[in-house]
């Protein structure tokens, strides 16, 4: 297990070489360096690079939050929460630090996680990629709610019986009514579980972005439901490809989406009105016009990727099906801290 | 053809929301129809000289849109399966793309993969949905298909884009090039045609989102925008599959030891090249430097991996409509056509960003 220091001091430098690497790439006198070649110095790979001069991002003059705004981001850095810890400690053996679980509400432990043995350094790679954006999301989350953000809840990732993967996987029939589902025993457990959280990230943000008030904001949201679709869509390109090897990672993949699907009970697709109770889908093979195609992008016709309201979102962190009015279970023990807290009815 | 072999419930349920879906199409069609959110009439009144100065209307967003989706779905549906779109998909007046000679070499991919195939289907159909869409949504507002250049001619928008990342060598100062990049020849190149698009298109409907005023455009916009990043992401992670194998500038002199991976960074730096330097607070938030490729960066905590392009908050950059046409056109500059559209896009935004290009001395 890496010290939490290092962790975080890594996750740092990570986010500024990213935002700092084609600034660097282009001043090499035409030298393309891959940074990743240049040899580590220090505990965190200070490889030389000038960070302190990474072009500097233009700063927003902050807007005056609305209630409205408020909420909704605070459900964001809920999932955040729980997104950030799972990739932290699958990708590291450790939990988003101590100091970002601070603020409103009450503030919770994680329990649960440890690091996953990769079996592949490529997907080991991508999942420490996603683990500090995540915990970017939390960082910045945080930073544009000040005093307003709420405290890390408590949160359950755990892989061991009692634990929430164990009780999301028996409902999905992942595992049997006795099984036990350790998203950390193996390198594709892990990414199904990644996957379970993902995708319900990508929907949560796109069905909040008509909601929100602020022009900025909606742009920042924007922004993220397009980095969650990136890794939803990273984390469906590796389990497809396991897939086409293996077909019980379809038969799996289909359970938990219906899953998900019996979870959040009947949505819409509010641009149209139209009611959509399947908001949810397996990525297996389909043939379509006597062809073979993938189902990587979870849309309906229109090519447009399904959105679910915060209620449907928490009827599927808490696990609930078939109630509305619900505020805790699941991922979330004691619930997420913020207003908007309680779950939907789900399907009867 | 592919047989599933898992139990048949999985593909009719598939099957089954296909046709649902279908369902809900028409349910949108009605709802535009009475909600009359973008009345046609209404949309035709705009007036094109003040929606140059003024804050662009949603019609004139959805628009611009819809070109870049016209050029998308074309070059899917040549890769994928041979054709263009089908005509009924471009509009009256729209310039079919197998009319135009510059669009010779076109054609569908022989692909050596079955998953890079599976997902240039998958796009294809997702891209033309996205132009169906949006016709439907704009009604009779929606813009007729532009001239598009997908095809392989040494001076064609491929072949040059591939010149700006260095993949060709550069044109010679007098003549024409006889050199060409062909995104058709094989699954690399193929995803290479596809990287030049879809981390821009990401860009621009995340940089347009901030634009948009009726919640419900913006609510398909934000779906759409997503199927956008779930594209690049596929696409990326296609190819950073063959990240660390020998790449086109591995080919070219001096080239040794340059991965594919090197090999899109090339194309973002072309793109950042061509999309500027602008960096402003926002909306739209836009940095100098807005694009990165698959390189990837070794710390303390291992290897890490760069699938996503995001600034150092974790989030994804975005482009303004002048950004976004500067690199379709391939153009620094602020003209109205160039590169993938020899005649620029329809609508009312179809100007680059940039400085006037210099007098030729």
């Amino acid at each position: 297990m890496i010290d939490q220091e290092t962790i975080d001091e890594c996750l740092a430098i990570n986010a500024r070489r990213r935002a700092a690497r084609r600034h660097f790439i282009k001043t090499s006198a035409g030298a393309i360096v891959a940074a990743g070649g240049l040899s580590a110095l220090s505990a965190c790979g200070d490889d030389g690079e000038n960070e302190s001069s990474p072009p500097s991002p233009p700063t927003s003059s902050l807007p005056t939050a609305t209630a409205n705004d408020v909420a909704i981001l605070n459900l964001a850095l809920n999932l955040e929460y729980l997104e950030a810890n799972y990739y932290s400690f699958g990708a590291f053996g450790s939990g988003l630090n101590a100091t970002l679980a601070t603020g409103q509400g009450t503030q919770g432990t994680v329990t649960g996680g440890r690091a996953v043995t990769f079996t592949d350094a490529t997907v080991a790679a991508y999942i420490r990629e996603i683990a500090a954006d995540e915990n970017a999301h939390v960082l910045f989350l945080r930073s544009q709610l000040g005093s307003s953000a709420v405290a890390q809840p408590a949160i359950n990732i755990d892989g061991s019986a009692t634990g929430a993967f164990t009780a999301a996987a028996r409902s999905a029939g992942v595992v049997s009514g006795s099984g036990t589902f350790d998203p950390y025993a193996s390198q594709d457990n892990f990414l199904l579980g990644a996957v379970l959280l993902t995708d319900v990230g990508v929907t949560a943000y796109k069905g909040a972005a008509r909601l929100i008030d602020s022009k900025v904001f909606l742009e920042a949201s924007a922004g993220i439901l397009a980095v969650e679709a990136y890794h939803s869509g990273l984390l469906r390109t590796l389990l497809y490809r396991r897939g086409l090897e293996t077909d019980a990672i379809f038969t799996q993949f289909g359970q938990i989406s219906d899953a998900r699907d019996r979870l959040d009970g009947t949505g819409q697709a509010f641009y149209s009105g139209a009611a959509q109770a399947d908001q949810d889908q397996n990525i297996r093979p389909q043939i379509v016009g006597g062809l073979e195609q993938s189902n990587l992008v979870p849309a309906d016709d229109n090519g447009v990727v399904y959105g679910r309201t915060a209620g449907q979102v928490l009827n599927i962190a808490y696990l609930n099906a078939g109630t509305a009015g619900v505020t805790q279970g699941g991922f979330f023990p004691n619930g997420v801290n913020g207003t908007i807290r309680a779950s939907t009815i789900g399907a009867a | 053809m592919v047989e599933i072999t898992a139990d048949n419930s999985d593909v009719m349920h598939a099957l089954d929301s296909r046709v649902h879906r279908r369902g809900e199409r028409r349910d949108f069609f009605k709802a535009m129809m009475t909600a009359g959110a973008v009345g046609t009439a209404g949309l035709m009144l705009a007036d094109r000289a003040a929606a140059q100065t003024a804050a662009p209307t949603d019609a004139d967003v959805l628009n611009f849109a819809l070109n870049l989706e016209y050029l998308e779905a074309n070059f899917y549906y040549y890769a994928a399966f041979g054709t263009p779109i089908p005509v009924a998909s471009i509009g009256t007046g729209g310039v079919p793309t197998n009319s135009l000679a510059l669009n010779a070499g076109a054609r569908a991919v022989s692909f050596s993969d079955r998953a890079v195939a599976n997902y240039a289907r998958e796009i294809a159909r997702d891209e033309l949905a996205h132009v169906n869409f949006l016709r439907t949504a704009l009604g009779g507002a929606a813009v007729a298909q532009p001239q598009l250049d997908l095809g392989i001619t040494p001076t064609g928008a491929f072949s040059n884009a591939a010149r700006a990342a260095g993949f060709l060598a550069a044109a010679p100062a007098t003549g024409a090039p006889t050199d060409f990049f062909d995104p058709y020849a094989n699954d690399l190149n193929f995803l290479y045609g596809a990287f030049i698009f879809e981390d821009v298109g990401v860009t621009a409907y995340k940089g347009a989102s901030p634009l948009l005023t009726n919640k419900n455009y913006l609510d398909a916009a934000a779906g759409i925008l997503a199927a956008e990043a779930y594209h690049a992401a596929i696409v990326r992670t296609a190819i950073d599959r063959m990240g660390a194998m020998p790449g086109l500038l591995a080919a070219r002199p001096g080239g040794t030891g340059r991965t594919i991976r090197d090999d899109t960074e090339a194309v973002s730096n072309a793109r950042d090249t061509l999309d500027g330097t602008t960096a402003q607070a926002g909306p739209p938030q836009l940095f100098a430097d807005d694009d990165q490729g698959l390189a990837q960066t070794t710390t303390g905590v291992g290897l890490t991996s760069n699938i996503v392009p995001t600034d150092s908050n974790g989030i994804a950059y975005s482009r303004s409509t002048g950004q976004t046409l500067n690199i379709v056109y391939l153009t620094p500059y602020n003209e109205s056509r160039g590169g993938f559209f020899p005649n620029g896009v329809n609508g009312t935004i179809r100007t680059a960003s940039g400085s006037a290009r210099p007098a030729a001395t």
